[in-house]
């Protein structure tokens, strides 16, 4: 059995080395994508720290760990009807590129429209979740991040069903899935007026704010169970428009968050017509409990317009985030944002874009940003902050 | 003995089409002699090629690509799928790390996808008409 799996694994390196797909290698296939990406914040928004976005990843020094990451991906065919697909992710943002399994699943071909998944999928919640960490399937240097930054939970621990059905020339999609995921995400920092930033500080002791280092990103797994959902999606070789929705009990017991309901519902739609490319989306998150001081009540979404110029893409986006019937009003995360891109085809497989956003927090809060940069006491007081980002991507 | 100078004369209008059709380099789909589809529209070879089916007439179909860089792809994806190859890398991007559907399996040349359909009678290939022999089943033939 070992000596198998060994002869397969050569067999798949061999076709990895010559192209994907070759003649001879009928089982295994290799496919790769790589992101190349560097960003820099032109203001410090906070005393004392060249962080500028709530999450870290962004600061006012150029950096290449935000954006940057390489996938590779194995497919391999058991039988007809059974094949088991893993994809490994590293990605500059976490730590010194740990690598980490973005889809591990196998999938079994009832017929011709209905596939069941098992395993590590995406958790269907935007227009591009499935394919977010390939730069190279998206205008943008990164999607647009009052809408991506909603639902950090990227994956589900579970199952889902691929049921197509073909309409003439539109095709549509039903997938609901089911599952648990834990997850980390950042719990942002509060700075209220000139006062010193405040952190949520876990046990032991009472969950409160108290006074940290400025730039201090706190780190956080939550788990969610019981994740139920419904991805519907119609779409033609021009467009294609979907909405999504799913509930889920949410836990993070680092700060004695346990079992606190959350609702995140989508839409979606993009367009590719001729020359233009539309892409436009909108959510509402409700989070109920504990849960709430972390995860907000929002409501968000954006649009890109952009017209295709031979091998270029110029486009812009604007994006909003916003409370949502907020029980807890002080933590608010209202922003708006005006982006800039241009995206230039390298021949097969390869793109350049560049992208210059300008993030503005609503007076009072700090949006998606570390802190307001306009508040008192901010560095260099402007009601804005401007993020240059490049990125090269490939896929292989 | 008129009907019989008619039946030459279709003959050899027949003949001429086919000579100027190769003139062209036409191209031409094919499959395993075995399979019992007797024919295959572009817009169901477009379908099977970009992942949206797997089937042809409720049988399992697999479809066999040509290399980037082949005369016969840049042919069908002018005249069947209305892609370039950087329309066919992104459309291609955007599923197959997803596992929704992976790319064809792809051959180096007309050889290479008769090859590959001797040994699979699922198989559905592409080739210039001018390679196509009695290995391979002619479904469609695209001028």
């Amino acid at each position: 059995m070992k000596r198998k799996v060994a002869t397969l694994l050569g067999i798949g390196l061999l076709g990895g080395v010559s192209t994907a797909g070759a003649a001879g290698v009928e089982n295994v296939t290799f496919s790769g994508f790589l992101t190349a990406g560097a960003a820099y914040a032109a203001r410090p928004v906070l005393a004392g720290t060249d962080v500028v976005l709530a999450d870290g990843s962004i600061t006012n020094e150029v950096t290449f760990g935000r954006d940057t990451r390489f996938g590779l991906q194995i497919t391999a065919k058991v039988n007809p009807d059974v094949s088991v697909t893993g994809q490994m992710l590293a990605r500059g943002v976490e730590q010194n590129f740990t690598v980490l399994t973005d889809w591990a699943y196998v999938k079994y071909r009832v017929n011709n429209n209905i596939s069941i998944r098992a395993g590590r999928v995406k958790l269907p919640s935007f227009l591009i979740s499935d394919y977010n960490e390939v730069g190279y399937a998206y205008p943008w240097v990164r999607p647009p991040m009052e809408m991506y930054s909603a639902n950090p939970m990227t994956g589900l621990n579970g199952v889902d069903a691929l049921m197509r059905f073909n309409l003439g020339d539109l095709s549509l999609l039903v997938q609901p899935f089911y599952g648990t995921n834990t997850q980390s995400t950042t719990v942002p920092q509060a700075v209220i007026g000139s006062g010193a930033p405040l952190c949520l500080t876990p046990p032991p002791g009472p969950v409160s704010y108290v006074a940290c280092p400025a730039g201090t990103i706190v780190h956080t797994d939550f788990t969610v169970e019981n994740l139920r959902g419904i991805n519907l999606s119609l779409g033609s070789d021009v467009f294609t428009v979907r909405a999504g929705w799913f509930k889920t009990q949410v836990s993070a017991p680092a700060f004695g968050v346990k079992g606190d309901d959350g609702s995140f519902s989508s839409v979606g739609a993009t367009m590719d017509w001729k020359n233009i490319v539309i892409y436009t989306e909108g959510f509402v998150r409700i989070v109920e409990g504990g849960a709430n001081a972390a995860f907000p009540n929002q409501e968000g979404g954006y649009g890109t317009f952009g017209y295709r110029l031979g091998k270029f893409l110029p486009h812009v986006t604007y994006g909003w985030i916003d409370d949502h019937n907020n029980p807890t009003p002080g933590m608010s995360l209202k922003q708006k944002s005006v982006a800039l891109g241009l995206r230039y085809e390298m021949g097969r497989g390869a793109a350049f874009k560049f992208e210059a956003l300008r993030a503005t927090p609503e007076a009072g809060t700090a949006g998606l940003l570390l802190s307001n940069p306009d508040a008192v006491g901010a560095p260099s007081r402007n009601e804005s902050v401007m993020i240059y980002s490049t990125t090269f991507d490939v896929v292989f | 003995m008129k009907k019989f100078k008619l039946h030459w004369l279709v003959a050899a209008t027949v003949l001429m089409c086919s000579a100027s059709l190769s003139a062209q380099a036409f191209l031409a789909i094919v499959a395993h002699p075995s399979n019992p589809t007797s024919g295959i529209t572009a817009h169901e070879a477009e379908q099977l090629f970009l992942g949206k089916t797997s089937e042809l007439n409720g049988r399992r179909a697999s479809p066999i690509d040509q290399a980037p860089g082949s005369a016969a792809r840049a042919k069908f994806l002018k005249s069947v799928l209305k892609k370039d190859e950087a329309e066919m890398s992104n459309y291609w991007s955007k599923l197959q790390f997803t596992g929704k559907a992976q790319p064809p399996r792809e051959a180096q040349d007309d050889t290479g996808v008769k090859a590959l359909i001797v040994a699979s009678p699922e198989a559905i290939g592409y080739v210039d008409g001018k390679s196509v022999d009695g290995s391979v089943k002619v479904l469609l033939i695209i001028p």
